[in-house]
């Protein structure tokens, strides 16, 4: 298959099949990927949502879809996608329907169920091989019930289930889930993070996708204005800060193979991320909590030398 | 017993203002309920919230379709159908309404029959606390409202937002701003009456079977008929002088609320934009701009 990459934002294509209006928060990040996933997926596709922010999306009367939409409960969307992708073929091989028309089945969730309450079921159908997309818009919480902490919480973070203690005003005591290797662990085909801060590395990573039979997965680190106390005008600027730390990696996977698709030239610390964010906010006063920012620091560190060794061994 | 009705948008401070009332009506020894009714949806769309205060035990449960009074944080709510501020209100009621514009405008404006009281109280907040975050001010101006005393505010805003917010001199600004809308009002006495303002009744629906009434949405894209224009305080405004037609703003705007005209301008939809910002902050020349925004439309 010929696949033709884009090389610069003027390269987006202009039309939008996600229409304004809808009712997630001023200043969504993952609202804003999901807008550009969406141009590359096009309007013939049926969009499997499990509950979370973005079952808000499609509030009757209204939806913002240009195509269907099916709701599932959290742990089931992946099941949700198999029933309709069997529907799809079956009708196809029985001739009622043309296989022009058929459709992309595509699943949208958020981290609480991708990492948590709908791992097992997605993990089923990647055993299975479903032929499908997966976008998980990872705020790092469940953001839709008030920022509860969920498996993609990073260490130190404040939420609604970890609040700053007294005895322990760290936050989030546990690190943050590596979903990115376990869906990796199934080899799929085709496998990615993306950032709203990159939009011409997420609409190229979708359009080599589209090459792919298979599971196609995407985890999308969606800044959240609600929950993580930022301005909503900030939210595509720590997107980008999230990438220039080396916090969040932008890389794929195909066929279990990584390759880190867009690599800072040289690295912010991760201070200049954590700082400004109401959920790291007691990492810095009232006193510096120097260990943590340390062991914050560490942690990013130790992933991109590993990388790096990695790479090099390779070579 | 007092029933009283907050009416803001999700992240204004409507919930904690209606909590900051309870609390000092609480303090100053009166029984003391309230709580928020969230939608669908999120920061910046219209929610509720309640307070009721009654020198008797409240033994009453569930929101308050018939206020004695509500307070509206954002003027562009009483145009919105999903909001209804007005909905049910008694007749002597008082309705305090944030904007700009003065008493006598808003009762032409909007037909309001009852009593209606006034204050630009978000440009009071942009002064003096940098933000648009109103809990403490709506709650002071309520707790002038309903006559509460100023000691018993100072102490429930102590205690109600030490809570929320942790650094020392936020806190301190926003007791200030509490107590500046607190004196900027002139007491009054709610009248409790029977009757109910006209405007707005509450629909009851038929029931219909599950084939009529089940939720399936046979159109699509339609959401741009549900406004979310104003929600915004602030609207970007373009400077074409400036603009190189670089297309960050168009790439970056979560809403896909901005378009590019013939000439290869963008330009975006006001009944859409929610106001984040984005496009301000983003644009690499400073061809955008906020401009703070009284009404919507
Ligand atoms: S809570 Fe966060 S993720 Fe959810 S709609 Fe709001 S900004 Fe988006
Ligand atoms: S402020 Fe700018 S980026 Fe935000 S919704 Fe409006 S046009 Fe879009
Ligand atoms: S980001 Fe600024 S310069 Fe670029 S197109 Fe938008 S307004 Fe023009």
């Amino acid at each position: 298959m010929n696949i033709t990459t884009i090389k610069s934002i003027k390269d987006i294509p202009q039309e939008e099949n996600l229409s304004p209006g809808t009712p997630t928060c001023a200043g969504c990040g993952g609202l804003l990927s999901l807008r550009h996933c969406l141009k590359v997926l096009g309007e013939k596709i049926v969009v499997v949502n499990a509950a979370g922010c973005f079952t808000l999306l499609a509030v009757y009367p209204f939806t913002p879809f240009k195509s269907s939409w099916l709701y599932t409960a959290m742990a089931c969307a992946p099941a949700g996608a198999q029933g309709i992708r069997d529907a799809l073929d079956i009708l196809i091989r029985k001739g009622r329907l043309d296989s022009k028309e058929n459709l992309k089945v595509v699943v949208l969730t958020g981290d609480g169920v991708a990492y948590d309450i709908g791992l097992a079921s997605t993990s089923g159908a990647l055993y299975r091989n479903l032929d499908f997309y997966y976008i998980c818009s990872d705020n790092e919480a469940y953001g839709n019930t008030g920022f509860q902490s969920s498996g993609a919480t990073p260490f130190a973070s404040k939420t609604g289930t970890t609040p700053i203690g007294r005895i322990s005003p760290t936050g989030l005591e546990l690190s943050k889930k590596n979903l990115f290797e376990i869906w990796r662990s199934h080899t799929p085909p085709y496998l990615a993070t993306i950032s709203p801060a990159h939009p011409v590395d997420l609409i190229n990573k979708f359009k080599k996708a589209e090459q792919y039979k298979g599971p196609k997965l995407f985890i999308n680190l969606s800044p959240c204005p609600a929950g993580w106390v930022t301005d909503p005008s900030h939210s595509a600027k720590f997107a980008r800060l999230a990438v220039d730390t080396g916090i969040w990696a932008l890389k794929e996977a195909i066929y279990g193979e990584v390759k880190h698709t867009v690599v800072p030239k040289s690295f912010k610390p991760v201070e200049e991320y954590l700082k400004g964010q109401g959920r790291f906010a007691h990492l810095f006063k009232p006193v510096r909590q120097e260990e943590t920012l340390k062991r914050i620091q560490e942690m990013v560190d130790q992933y991109w030398d590993n990388v790096c060794s990695r790479e090099s061994r390779k070579r | 017993m007092l029933r009283l009705r907050f009416h803001g948008r999700g992240g204004q401070g409507a919930k904690i203002a209606s909590r900051i009332l309870g609390t000092a009506a609480f303090f100053e020894g009166y029984y003391a309920q309230d709580f928020p009714l969230y939608g669908a949806e999120r920061r910046g769309a219209p929610i509720s919230a309640f307070t009721r205060i009654s020198k008797e035990p409240i033994l009453e449960r569930g929101i308050i379709a018939e206020p004695d009074s509500v307070f509206v944080l954002d003027e562009t709510l009483l145009d919105d159908p999903h909001a209804h501020p007005l909905s049910g209100l008694k007749e002597h009621g008082i309705v305090f309404v944030n904007t700009a514009r003065s008493a006598v405008e808003l009762k032409d404006t909007y037909k309001i029959s009852v009593q209606v009281i006034t204050l630009d109280i978000t440009k009071i907040s942009l002064k003096m606390l940098g933000k648009p975050i109103l809990s403490a001010l709506a709650g002071g101006i309520a707790a002038r409202i309903v006559n509460l005393g100023e000691d018993s505010l100072k102490k429930s805003i102590e205690k109600e937002l030490s809570e929320i917010i942790t650094e020392k001199e936020f806190l301190l600004k926003n007791k200030e701003a509490s107590q500046y809308c607190f004196h900027a009002i002139k007491p009054i006495e709610i009248k409790i009456a029977k009757g109910i303002h006209k405007a707005n009744p509450v629909i009851t629906v038929p029931f219909e079977t599950a084939l009529i009434s089940s939720p399936t949405i046979y159109t699509t894209g339609n959401t741009p008929l549900r406004k979310t224009g104003n929600w915004r305080v602030f609207k970007p405004v373009w400077n074409y002088d400036i603009c190189t037609k670089c297309m960050v703003c168009v790439v970056r705007c979560p809403d896909a609320c901005i378009s590019v005209n013939e000439d290869g301008y963008p330009y975006t939809d006001y009944d859409n934009c929610k106001g984040c910002m984005i496009c301000v902050e983003e644009c690499p020349v400073k061809a955008i701009e906020g401009m703070r925004e009284a009404h919507a439309w």
